[in-house]
C-alpha cells in the first residue's frame, strides 16, 4: 500500500514537474460561425487567423502561438457558451464574431475577463457604443454604410424611392433602421416599402413581387450572403426593373458564384481594398494554403486582427488585457484592409465605396466621400 | 404592375412553393401512414437527393451533355437523386426504425431523431458547409400570362410534381403494392394473417417517400440555384406542417395541405406585414389542429385503427 501511495505521489510530482517546464503558449480564440447558414463566413474568419499565427511566425516570450476555434453558430446564446469556454481554456485574445447578433452577448463575459476581443465582422454601431475598452471592431460600421449608401443613392443614383427588406436580424435590421434615418433626415429618397423575409427561407417571390408592383428606383437588400444569392435570381425571373443595392455582409465570392448571370449590376458596400504587395501575398498565401479559388471578404479582416493582436503583444511584451488593449490603440498598423488605427470606442476610420458586379466580377464604382467615379 | 396581374403572379408564387411542400409532405404523411413513425429523418433525406441532383448535374454539364440532350440529363438527374434516396431510405429504415417497431412510439422517435443528426452532419463533413452553386439550368426565359411571368423551370418543376402525384395515388389505388400498402396502413396484424409481407411493404414505401423527397430536393436546387447540407431543416418544417394540416396518413391531404401552406405563406407576405408569415403559417395550423384534430381529411384513429 506505502509503496502505491509512494508511486502516485511520484507521479504526480511529476506531472508538476511537467506543467513548469511547459511550453508557453499563448491561446487565440476565434469566435465565429463554424455550423449553419453562415459557416462559409465563419470558416473564412477561421482560416483568416490561422494564416495570420503561420506568416507572423515565432512570437518573443512564447514558445508557441496556439489558435482555439470557437462556434458561434450566429446565435446569441452559443456565442456565448462559446465564449466562456474560450476563457475557460485560457485565451488571451478573442477574434469574432461574425454576426452581430452573436457578438453582443458575447462581449458581456469576454469584457468581464478582461480579454481584448476584435470583431472581424460585427458592424451594428451599438457595439463599441458600449465603452468597452477592450472591444475592437475592424470593418466600418453600419451608420457608415447606411451614410455611405444614402449619399450614393441621392447623389449617383439620383433615387426617388427605395424599397428595403431585411431578415429582422441584429445586423440587418440594424442597418435598415440606419438608413431610414438617414433618408428621413435627407428627406430626398422616400421610403416606399419595408419588408421582412425569414433567415434560412428559400423563396422570396411573394415579399418580391410586392415591391415589384411599388416599382421603386432601388430595393435594398440588408441580408446576408446565402438569402441574397437566391433573391437576386428571384429577381431576374420576376424580370423586375429596380436597381438593386446590397451590403457587406454579401460582398463575398459565394454571391457571384451563387447567382451567377442575376448578380450583373448588383451595386454594393464594401470597404476599399487597397492595392498593395502585402494583400497580393496574402492572397496567395491563403489560397495555396486551403487550396481555395477565391477568398472569403471577411478572411483579410481576420487576418489583419491575427496580425496586429499578435504585433502587439510583441510591441506591449504582454498579452494581459490592459497592457494589450493600450499597445492596440497607440499604435497604428499596417494591414491588407488598409491602415489600421483605432479611436477610443475601438473602431476604425475606415469608409465604404459602392462596388458594382461586372462581368461576374466586384469591381469599384463610386467614393461616396469624393462623390466621384471610380 | 397592376392588381390582377399582381394577383396572379402571387397564385403562380403560392402554387410553385406549394408543389414544392406537398412533395416533401407525402414522405412523411405516407411513412406514418404504414408505421405510425414521424421520420425526422425526411428533411435530410431530401436534401441527400439535393445534394445527388448537383453532383450528377455539374458532372453531365461539364462535357456539355446538359446543353445537348436536355430530356435524358434530367432524366438522369432525377432518376439517379431519387434511386440513391430510395436506397438511403431503405437503409435508414433497416438500421434506424426496424429493430423499433415492436418498441414504443416514443423509442423509434428518437431513433428518427438521432438518424436526422446523423445524416445532417455526414453531409456537413462529406459537402462541406457552404451554400454548392446549382448550374443554372433554366434561365429567366418563361411566359407572360396577363403580367404574371411563369419561367420554364417553373413550369417543368410543376408539371413533373403534378405527374409524380398523380403517379403515387395511381400506385396506391391501382396496383396490387398499393393494395397492400393500404391494406398494413389499416390494420397490420390483419393484412399479415391474409398474407401481405409487411417489411416488404414497409420497405417500398421507405422507397417511394424518400424518393419524392429527393425529386423534391432537385427542384428546389434547380430553382433556387443553391443546396446547403442544413436546407432541410426549413422545408421539413413546413411540409411537416403540411401534412399535420391535411391530415397526416392521407396521400391527398399532404397534396393539399402544402399547396394551402404555400398559399398562406404568400399570401400574407403579399397583402399583409410580411414579418409576420412564419407565425401566420403555424397558428392556421394550430387553428386546424384545434377545430379538426385530425387534420382536413384525415380519418380519425377509432375509425381507422381496429
Amino acid at each position: 500500500m506505502k509503496r502505491v501511495v509512494v508511486i502516485v505521489m511520484c507521479l504526480m510530482l511529476l506531472l508538476c514537474v511537467n506543467s513548469l517546464v511547459a511550453a508557453k503558449t499563448l491561446k487565440i480564440g476565434t469566435l465565429s460561425p463554424l455550423t449553419g447558414p453562415y459557416a462559409q463566413d465563419g470558416t473564412d474568419i477561421k482560416q483568416g487567423v490561422l494564416t495570420a499565427v503561420e506568416v507572423f511566425g515565432k512570437l518573443e516570450g512564447y514558445d508557441k502561438v496556439e489558435v482555439i476555434p470557437g462556434d458561434s453558430a450566429c446565435d446569441g446564446g452559443k456565442a456565448t457558451m462559446a465564449a466562456n469556454k474560450l476563457i475557460n481554456s485560457g485565451v488571451k485574445i478573442v477574434i469574432g464574431a461574425y454576426c452581430s447578433s452573436a457578438t453582443e452577448p458575447a462581449q458581456i463575459p469576454l469584457m468581464e475577463a478582461k480579454i481584448v476581443q476584435i470583431t472581424p465582422a460585427s458592424t451594428n454601431e451599438r457595439l463599441s457604443a458600449k465603452g468597452y475598452k477592450y472591444f475592437f471592431r475592424m470593418p466600418p460600421r453600419d451608420d457608415v454604410q447606411a451614410w455611405s449608401t444614402i449619399e450614393f443613392l441621392e447623389k449617383k443614383l439620383k433615387a426617388k424611392t427605395i424599397a428595403l427588406i431585411d431578415d429582422k436580424q441584429t445586423y440587418t435590421a440594424g442597418l435598415t433602421e440606419n438608413i431610414k434615418k438617414f433618408a428621413e433626415k435627407n428627406n430626398i429618397v422616400k421610403i416606399a416599402a419595408h419588408e421582412h423575409i425569414t433567415a434560412g427561407d428559400s423563396d422570396f417571390t411573394a415579399v418580391l413581387t410586392k415591391i415589384k408592383k411599388i416599382n421603386p428606383d432601388v430595393v435594398y437588400m440588408s441580408v446576408y450572403q446565402p438569402e441574397a444569392s437566391k433573391m437576386i435570381r428571384q429577381v431576374r425571373k420576376l424580370d423586375m426593373k429596380s436597381a438593386f443595392m446590397s451590403e457587406d455582409a454579401v460582398f463575398h465570392p459565394k454571391f457571384l458564384e451563387v447567382g451567377g448571370e442575376a448578380t450583373e449590376g448588383v451595386y454594393l458596400t464594401f470597404a476599399k481594398a487597397p492595392d498593395t504587395p502585402e494583400r497580393k501575398a496574402f492572397e496567395e498565401t491563403y489560397k495555396k494554403k486551403w487550396k481555395a479559388d477565391s477568398i472569403g471578404s471577411y478572411a483579410f479582416y481576420a487576418y489583419d486582427a491575427g496580425m496586429i493582436a499578435l504585433a502587439a503583444v510583441k510591441k506591449g511584451g504582454t498579452a494581459e488585457g490592459d497592457a494589450l488593449q493600450k499597445a492596440l490603440r497607440e499604435n497604428t498598423w499596417q494591414g491588407v484592409t488598409g491602415e489600421i488605427k483605432f479611436d477610443d470606442k475601438g473602431d476604425r476610420k475606415l469608409a465604404h465605396i459602392v462596388w458594382i458586379v461586372k462581368d461576374n466580377k466586384y469591381v469599384p464604382y463610386w467614393d461616396p466621400l469624393t462623390g466621384k467615379d471610380l | 404592375m397592376d392588381t390582377s396581374s399582381f394577383i396572379l403572379q402571387q397564385i403562380v408564387n403560392a402554387i410553385f412553393l406549394g408543389s414544392i411542400y406537398a412533395l416533401i409532405a407525402l414522405g412523411y404523411t405516407m411513412v406514418y401512414g404504414i408505421i405510425e413513425l414521424i421520420n425526422f429523418a425526411h428533411g435530410e433525406l431530401f436534401t441527400a437527393g439535393a445534394f445527388i441532383g448537383v453532383i450528377v448535374l455539374t458532372g453531365l454539364q461539364s462535357f456539355g451533355f446538359v446543353e445537348s440532350h436536355f430530356v435524358i440529363s434530367m432524366f438522369i438527374v432525377f432518376g439517379l437523386a431519387m434511386a440513391y434516396v430510395a436506397v438511403l431510405g431503405v437503409a435508414v429504415e433497416h438500421v434506424a426504425y426496424k429493430p423499433l417497431r415492436d418498441s414504443s412510439r416514443l423509442a423509434a422517435l428518437l431513433s428518427a431523431l438521432g438518424m436526422s443528426i446523423f445524416l445532417s452532419n455526414g453531409m456537413m463533413l462529406s459537402q462541406g458547409v457552404s451554400d454548392r452553386a446549382y448550374p443554372p439550368v433554366f434561365g429567366v426565359e418563361g411566359i407572360n400570362i396577363g403580367g404574371a411571368i411563369i419561367t420554364n423551370g417553373q413550369i417543368f418543376i410543376v408539371l413533373l410534381a403534378v405527374a409524380m402525384m398523380i403517379a403515387l395515388q395511381l400506385f396506391v389505388h391501382r396496383t396490387r403494392l398499393g393494395k397492400a400498402m393500404r391494406a398494413t396502413a389499416q390494420n397490420r396484424t390483419m393484412a399479415r394473417m391474409l398474407g401481405i409481407d409487411i417489411d416488404q411493404t414497409i420497405r417500398i414505401t421507405f422507397m417511394i417517400g424518400p424518393a419524392l423527397g429527393a425529386a423534391a430536393g432537385v427542384m428546389v436546387g434547380l430553382h433556387y440555384g443553391a443546396v446547403r447540407f442544413d436546407m432541410g431543416f426549413i422545408f421539413m418544417i413546413k411540409a411537416f406542417a403540411a401534412a399535420i394540416l391535411g391530415g397526416i396518413g392521407s396521400i391527398p391531404g399532404a397534396m393539399i395541405g402544402g399547396l394551402i401552406i404555400g398559399g398562406i405563406e404568400v399570401f400574407w407576405a403579399a397583402f399583409l406585414p410580411s414579418a409576420w408569415k412564419d407565425v401566420t403559417t403555424f397558428t392556421v395550423l394550430i387553428l386546424v389542429l384545434y377545430l379538426k384534430p385530425s387534420g382536413l381529411l384525415g380519418e380519425s384513429e377509432s375509425e381507422v385503427r381496429v
